[in-house]
């Protein structure tokens, strides 16, 4: 009753506050009817662009979104930061097919996406080189940089609303490149220690409870695990079923332990289904152990 | 948990994004104040923006506030969360004090946590650092090299003893004395 009310207000059904209006006009029922049913047959709507909203001030947003990161951005380059090249290439387009001789081409981030991949890259490589082998490295560094991880770290940073492309909401794409076009950014309007601190603080800090082996492991363990051990000097391993339980059920569970043939150590141990699952994850616990040892 | 809790959302606490591990992003990135200019139940509202609106821009940049003033409709507070969702506070009848705290409760959340009920105040992702249980923990390393069926391993493990082990254990003992005394 108090929402038909309402709804009668808003149709303009009641003169002004204060009149007394005790029933709902019989107009209101049979129209809203027809306004349901009119969306229904217009079908799912595509989502509308935030900015088109008349609550919109780019200002106040571009201000508002770097007091957010807690940086100062030079103005041109926040701005142009958010530009995506197919964007600024079907403005220059349509201008020129309006005859507008004035206009001039809007810069857009292909160029500081590219700086910033590079301040990406090296600031993940230096972070994580000094404690791991290189092939750990470039795994990480491939998770990082993903397109995936890049769009989450942006979207959670509001870039979303912001960008200029071509659809929306942006995809996925566009979210990794504009938060690459942010770095480089930065990189124009701040000290390279700051630029750093920047991906440490939001794209390093993504790594916090993960662990570094889920990321990264080898395709072929075992053989892997060999190649560092020749290199360390150890020329045979024995692998020795040490543990099985259950074994012809659907529950089998075998344990393995990969020992050093001449000083009979053990250098991993590892569960699986099988013995040959066994092997190879007691093959990833002797990686592990040996990168440690390093 | 009580009956009026049964319908809602139960939720674990979260951070979106490891929010705070490097640095803390205020999840709260736009409001919109929409109030009528003449209406008496935007009174607080009004009067919010006229007096205390300012020093709440001030003490948070990094939320843009917005207002639309409408005719004759009831007040509303739109709060939009970084994480795509929408939050509408009906404001209605509220006085300046309560607008300021509305808007300092949105701004310390996350997201929309109305019809949300946390189902317990601290969370972890690694319950245990100990690792999984394994058939394996703490087995005697003598059973590596025991040989089944074994008679020894086959018998239970604390078993009381049966009548006729007992009247044997006493006929020793006597066996035993009676040989002590004759000799």
């Amino acid at each position: 009753m108090q929402s038909l009310r309402v709804i009668s207000r808003l149709l303009g059904a009641q003169p002004l506050a204060g009149a007394q209006c005790r029933a709902v006009k019989r107009w209101v029922s049979p129209t809203m009817r027809v306004i349901v049913l009119r969306k229904k047959a217009l079908g799912p709507q595509p989502e509308q662009r935030r900015s088109q909203f008349l609550e919109w001030n780019e200002e106040v947003e571009l201000r508002c979104f770097s007091k957010r990161l807690g940086e100062e951005f030079e103005g041109k380059a926040l701005r142009e930061a958010f530009v995506q090249p197919e964007w600024a290439n079907v403005q220059e387009f349509q201008a020129r097919q309006a005859g507008d001789t004035a206009f001039e081409p809007v810069a857009h981030n292909r160029e500081l996406a590219e700086n910033g991949a590079q301040i990406i890259s090296q600031t993940i490589r230096g972070a994580y080189a000094p404690s791991y082998p290189s092939d750990v490295v470039e795994g990480i560094h491939s998770h990082l940089t993903s397109q995936e991880m890049l769009a989450h770290v942006g979207k959670h940073l509001g870039i979303k609303d912001l960008i200029k492309s071509l659809e929306y909401p942006p995809e996925e794409r566009s979210l990794a490149d504009t938060f690459r076009a942010l770095v480089g950014a930065l990189a124009l309007s701040s000290p390279p220690e700051r630029v750093q601190r920047f991906v440490e603080d939001f794209l390093l800090c993504q790594m916090v409870g993960k662990d570094v082996y889920d990321i990264w492991a080898p395709a072929q363990p075992y053989e892997y695990m060999l190649r560092l051990l020749q290199a360390k000097g150890v020329e045979q391993v024995e692998p020795r079923l040490c543990n099985q339980s259950a074994s012809n059920t659907i529950l089998a569970n075998f344990q393995v332990g990969l020992y050093d043939a001449k000083s009979k150590t053990c250098l991993g141990l590892g569960w699986g289904e099988n013995i040959k699952t066994a092997k190879e994850t007691a093959a990833l616990d002797a990686i592990q152990r040996l990168h440690a040892s390093d | 948990m009580s009956n009026s809790h049964l319908f809602l959302k139960p939720a674990f606490i979260t951070t979106p994004g490891q929010n705070g591990v490097g640095r803390y992003v205020c999840q709260l990135q736009r409001v919109v104040l929409k109030f009528c200019m003449s209406h008496g139940s935007s009174r607080g509202v009004r009067e919010f923006i006229e007096t205390r609106l300012l020093e709440f821009v001030k003490e948070s940049p990094e939320v843009a506030v917005y207002l639309k003033p409408r005719r004759h409709k009831s007040p509303i507070i739109k709060a939009e969360y970084l994480n795509g969702e929408t939050q509408w506070v009906n404001a209605r009848q509220f006085t300046d004090d309560e607008v300021l705290k509305w808007l300092n409760l949105l701004k310390s959340q996350s997201s929309n946590r109305s019809g949300v009920r946390l189902r317990k105040l601290m969370h972890t992702d690694f319950p245990s650092i100990q690792g999984p249980w394994t058939p394996y923990l703490f087995r005697d390393p003598q059973l590596n090299l025991a040989r089944f069926p074994s008679e020894e391993l086959s018998r239970p493990l604390h078993g009381t003893k049966t009548a006729t082990q007992q009247l044997f254990e006493i006929f020793e003992k006597q066996k035993a004395a009676q040989n002590a005394n004759s000799s």
